[in-house]
């Protein structure tokens, strides 16, 4: 039973360590494309978050209580940690050229701009229709064609779980096909059509 | 020691190719991770014949970014595109690392895969039922990505793989498709390939 529950752990804080390496990646291909150092500096943040993660992760594999024979499966785990970690780094060298004040050039904006898929930042207004709503209710993807990647509350970064409440204020990154954005704004800063 | 061979100047588009590099390396961490998750070594060799391919583009474009600058501005300019080029090469070179885990039979705890794969909402794999209506689907025809927010990655076709499938390819019957993308768009693929959901209207 004790082992179940070890296992637990270490499975939800890899999925944690993956998500939050291919967020850093995200936001920080979208600073590139904006030229945001405010982008760039959360995802240095994340790199901090993501340091605590690997070491957390690191010591609940450690501590799992695994047999000799079993080592070789939790070196495979182990590994797997570090290559988040990998991931991360490059995202904050990406994010670093924006800090540095490099002017990213045209090339760049060009390259990242050719995918179809869009990062935008909106903070939720008090008209909008999604306050007191969880996101399983607001079903933004369904309406919008835009998902949620992480929401900003205060100074705390909150995972965009099916049964976390939207509050007035909270800033949503969104990413998905520029087609979208105009549906997802109008949710978020609560403008229907008939009110302008 | 595999053997490596020159790579010598030829001139490039610098946009192309790190477009391709930008491509390249987020489809191989997919293709790392569906590899490690589902424990398979055929993912895992095309991961790191993919690295391969990304470590020639990271040689052509830093010579072509060399030849490009012409004074100290371009030169400074340019830093960037090699800045973020040498870290898509890093990524590449990671997901070679997940590859190398399933490769060399390190592998990762079953108990843990099992686990993981129940919780992993971006990646999945299924297989595509008689009665799916994707079956004789072009991939390009079925816009997947525009409509729920996925991506086919992979086809196993019996024993033949498709990686990174054409526009012109099609779905068929029996395929085992490998699939990224927004969570929800990963649960209708799901429906969809199973023939639960016989629409993409929700």
């Amino acid at each position: 039973m004790q082992k179940v529950k070890s296992f637990q752990k270490i499975v939800d804080t890899l999925a944690l360590l993956k998500d939050t390496s291919e967020l850093m990646l995200d936001l920080a291909y979208s600073s590139l494309l904006l030229n945001s150092t405010e982008l760039a500096k959360e995802v240095l943040e994340l790199e901090d978050y993501m340091d605590n993660l690997h070491t957390e992760f690191e010591l609940s594999v450690l501590s799992s209580g695994f047999k000799p024979k079993e080592s070789k499966d939790f070196l495979g785990l182990i590994r797997l940690g570090v290559v988040t970690e990998k991931i991360a780094d490059a995202a904050a060298e990406m994010a670093d050229v924006v800090l540095r004040g490099v002017e990213p050039h045209r090339v760049l904006t060009l390259v990242i701009k050719e995918a179809e898929e869009t990062v935008t930042r909106l903070q939720v207004s008090e008209n909008s229709p999604l306050i007191g709503k969880t996101l399983r209710e607001a079903r933004i993807p369904g309406k919008t064609g835009m998902w949620i990647l992480v929401i900003r509350r205060g100074g705390k970064w909150i995972r965009p779980k099916p049964e976390v409440m939207l509050e007035v204020g909270d800033v949503l990154l969104a990413s998905g096909y520029t087609d979208g954005e105009e549906d997802l704004k109008k949710l978020v800063l609560g403008k229907s059509p008939e009110q302008q | 020691m595999p053997r490596l061979e020159k790579i010598e100047y030829k001139p490039v588009s610098i946009r192309d190719v790190l477009t391709e590099m930008k491509d390249l390396s987020e489809l191989m961490i997919d293709l790392a991770y569906a590899a490690a998750l589902f424990n398979s070594k055929e993912l895992a060799e095309d991961v790191h014949e993919l690295e391969e391919r990304v470590d020639t583009l990271a040689y052509l474009l830093d010579m072509n970014a060399m030849v490009a600058a012409r004074d100290a501005e371009d030169a400074e300019s340019l830093v960037a595109v090699s800045a973020v080029a040498s870290a898509a090469d890093k990524i590449s070179d990671a997901a070679a690392d997940i590859a190398a885990i399933v490769l060399k039979d390190i592998g990762v705890h079953p108990l843990i895969r099992e686990a993981f794969e129940k919780v992993e909402e971006h990646l999945a794999r299924t297989k595509i039922q008689p009665v799916s209506i994707l079956v004789h689907k072009k991939i390009g025809e079925l816009e997947l990505a525009a409509r729920i927010g996925v991506d086919i990655i992979a086809i196993r076709r019996g024993i033949n793989w498709i990686i990174d499938p054409e526009d012109e390819e099609t779905v068929e019957a029996e395929d085992v498709i490998f699939v990224r993308g927004a969570p929800s768009g990963v649960k209708a693929i799901m429906g969809l390939a199973g023939g639960t959901i016989k629409t993409f209207e929700d």
